[in-house]
């Protein structure tokens, strides 16, 4: 007689719960319903009204589950392909016992355990003992469930690796429980510190990292969009924090009184000005220079988009495209899904620049793309305008050159980087031009709109017209019918008078 | 159940679970430092050897206990294995056989008691579906009592399948002393019922009133103290 006893659960299976969608990473499949979110009931189940092929609104006493989104076409009604492929040996009719009709009574049974308990992880023991079937059978379902993350699944575990993911991210939790003490001893908390060390893979951070501080966890970008950290921290723990060598020192006024001098007196000769201002790299005057507040927006961005090439070979130390604020501070959630190659790329630079930057990007570089080829100057003018307002990056020499160089690529003639002197004023004339030809646009558009307004007056008038006129008419005709019927009354009183007379 | 095939009563068959898949009944009673382990479970035994221990590691970390255990787990499934295996090359007559399987269990509160007759030249026959039809049928709300109610018919079909190879050992070596004797021997074996002895009213196949009581399931509830009295009898 069998007389083990593990806690039973004698509670009727509740009827078809429904699924829910949730915010990425997790799905909540709906089986047949709509709309909003509700939170999973851990403790009493309610049994959940049964789903009826048109969508409704879930009841709220209804249960939800959360299962990740790359198990979404799982539903207790069917099997699906993906089964039939990771558990061939119950469709290929080799073993009787082992059928279609055995594997959906095991799977279906042990999703509706675990559901009836969704909080707590169900055993494969607890759930061999419940069910008539040969043990391999159910271990090889349980395991095909729980790899899927069909059971035993909550949304906490969230940073939990994919199962193919996880040679890669055990060597480097390893990697991240270690040395995340010893590498924060030495970086403190505050931002003014020597070179940062990524917690799991070891590098050094350069241009941007992502700092947890509430566990103290250092990232390099490239992990973090990875998703390379710790079982139970979440995107949102990490702050941005940008990396450059702006940061290791802050320029002081005299500092920055003398580029400007220097830069006035030697131009584009960045070694002189870095000698004059002293103690500065040449690099680092550059990168200074142009992140100083001069109060315009204005064609920074050209370096996106088409010329992007050519500006690098102008200059190929130019730090601008990690230059965006220093003092933003960006809390990103990476794509999590980063399996595709080319979106982790994508997800990689863009947490590099930031969203806004990004998106200017973007932007910039679908107008450049499909104007390029036009030769027009006057193109890159207008994709320029639509970037205007993201930096704060200054206009410099540099600036006025990339607009000269910009149109020169594009009549063929290759820019020489060495002929450009520094005038502010030309800058200005420049921003005074851009300012009228704005203003103009508006003028016009106000006499445009001028004329219309002109237009519907006369319509109206017209309208009102018509309207008289057509009241004018009504008024004939009613008084043509008044005087037709009593004519025709007393042509009818006439004939009765007659024919009294005849007869 | 699915219509019999048409095997001849007399041949004997290459020994096997007279059930649609070899399945063996696997029981577990394990004592190790002071604990002790019971269990038994329903075995694939053309799954490969490796899952025994995959199974042991398992139950043994499921169920929170020793690190012992698991080894000692999977020996008892081995050997059990082992022993099921050693039966195969041989034949058993299976003749035209209609044996009585008896329950008379208890799974943690229900208590069942019953007996039926099972066909066991019927080679396609399923406990499990039986069990599961039992279950639903009663109303038995216990999901554990489906496996053991299903354990329990293997485990005797498995013992009559012994049994029966055990006579057709006897019968050849007697066959070379004496010809012709095959109806003899099974009717000597006990479990064996003749099927005319069994339908002795010839004019409907419905048992006798008297024998209703017999066949009858009987399933009931234990309270508390029962299931302790129940528990102290088992384990004396």
């Amino acid at each position: 007689m069998a007389s083990t006893e593990p806690p039973a659960a004698v509670t009727p299976p509740s009827s078809k719960p429904n699924l829910l969608p949730l915010a990425s990473p997790t799905i909540i499949t709906p089986s047949a319903a709509a709309s909003v979110a509700v939170a999973p009931t851990a403790s009493s189940s309610s049994p959940a009204t049964p789903s009826v092929a048109t969508p409704r609104p879930i009841p709220s006493d209804a249960e939800v589950f959360h299962i990740p989104s790359y198990s979404c076409w799982f539903s207790l009604g069917d099997i699906s392909e993906c089964e039939i492929r990771c558990l061939p040996e119950f469709f290929d009719s080799r073993s009787p016992s082992r059928n279609p009709k055995a594997y959906k009574y095991i799977r279906d049974s042990i999703v509706k355990q675990f559901r009836r308990n969704p909080s707590s992880k169900i055993t494969f023991t607890e759930v061999r003992k419940t069910l008539v079937a040969d043990v391999i059978s159910i271990r090889k379902v349980f395991d095909f469930l729980d790899a899927w993350g069909l059971i035993n699944y909550s949304p906490a575990a969230l940073n939990k690796p994919l199962k193919w993911e996880d040679k890669d991210s055990k060597s480097s939790q390893h990697a991240a429980d270690s040395p995340a003490g010893p590498s924060l001893d030495s970086t403190p908390p505050v931002r003014e510190t020597s070179k940062r060390l990524c917690g799991s893979c070891k590098s050094v951070c350069s241009i941007a990292c992502f700092a947890s501080d509430k566990y103290d966890i250092t990232l390099c970008a490239r992990c973090f969009v990875r998703g390379n950290y710790r079982v139970g921290l979440s995107s949102s723990d990490f702050k941005r924090v940008e990396i450059s060598d702006e940061m290791k020192t802050d320029w002081t006024e005299k500092e920055t009184l003398q580029l400007l001098e220097a830069v006035m007196h030697y131009g584009d000769d960045w070694k002189k000005v870095a000698q004059h201002v002293g103690g500065r790299s040449d690099k680092d005057c550059i990168t200074h220079f142009i992140k100083l507040p001069m109060g315009e927006q204005f064609a920074s961005s050209a370096e996106f988009g088409s010329s992007i090439n050519k500006l690098n070979q102008m200059k190929d130390d130019n730090n601008i495209s990690s230059s965006s604020s220093p003092s933003k501070r960006l809390c990103l959630s990476p794509l999590a899904d980063a399996s595709n190659p080319i979106m982790a790329q994508a997800a990689f630079l863009s947490a590099l620049a930031g969203t806004g930057v990004a998106e200017a990007a973007a932007q910039a570089a679908v107008t450049a793309v499909s104007e390029m080829g036009q030769g027009e100057p006057k193109a890159d003018i207008r994709s320029l305008h639509g970037v205007q307002g993201l930096q704060d990056a200054s206009i410099t020499s540099n600036g006025s050159d990339v607009l000269k160089s910009v149109e020169e690529a594009h009549s063929g003639v290759n820019p020489k980087p060495e002929e450009k002197k520094v005038n502010v004023e030309e800058v200005e004339e420049e921003i005074r031009r851009v300012a009228e030809v704005q203003m103009k646009q508006i003028q016009e558009k106000i006499v445009h709109f001028e004329e219309v307004d002109s237009q519907i007056e006369k319509e109206w008038k017209q309208m009102e017209q018509m309207r008289d006129i057509l009241f004018y008419d009504q008024l004939n005709l009613l008084k043509h019918e008044r005087a037709i019927r009593k004519s025709g009354q007393q042509a009818a009183e006439g004939v009765r008078t007659q024919g009294d007379y005849v007869s | 159940m699915k219509p019999l095939p048409s095997t001849s009563s007399k041949t004997p068959v290459k020994f096997r679970m007279p059930t649609s898949e070899n399945l063996v009944p696997i029981r577990l009673d394990i004592e190790v430092g002071g604990q002790r382990f019971k269990d038994a479970f329903t075995w694939n035994i053309s799954d490969p050897d490796s899952e025994v221990s995959v199974f042991a590691k398992r139950t043994q970390k499921d169920l929170k206990l020793p690190l012992a255990f698991a080894t000692q787990i999977a020996q008892s499934i081995q050997t059990q294995q082992t022993e099921f295996r050693s039966y195969k090359g041989q034949e058993m007559l299976t003749g035209e056989k209609i044996v009585p399987i008896k329950l008379d269990l208890r799974v943690n509160r229900t208590l069942i008691k019953d007996q039926f007759l099972w066909d066991l030249n019927n080679f396609d026959s399923d406990p499990e579906e039986f069990s599961k039809t039992f279950c639903n049928d009663l109303g038995i709300e216990d999901p554990e009592v489906g496996p053991a109610v299903a354990f329990a018919i293997r485990e005797q079909l498995y013992e009559i399948a012994i049994q029966s190879v055990a006579t057709a050992r006897e019968s050849r070596n007697a066959k070379k002393g004496r010809r012709g004797e095959y109806s003899s021997i099974s009717r000597s074996t006990g479990a064996a019922l003749d099927l005319m002895k069994l339908f002795s009213n010839r004019y409907s196949g419905v048992r006798k009133r008297k024998e209703w009581d017999v066949f009858e399931p009987m399933v009931d509830m234990l309270s508390n103290e029962e299931v302790e009295k129940w528990r102290d009898l088992e384990e004396a």
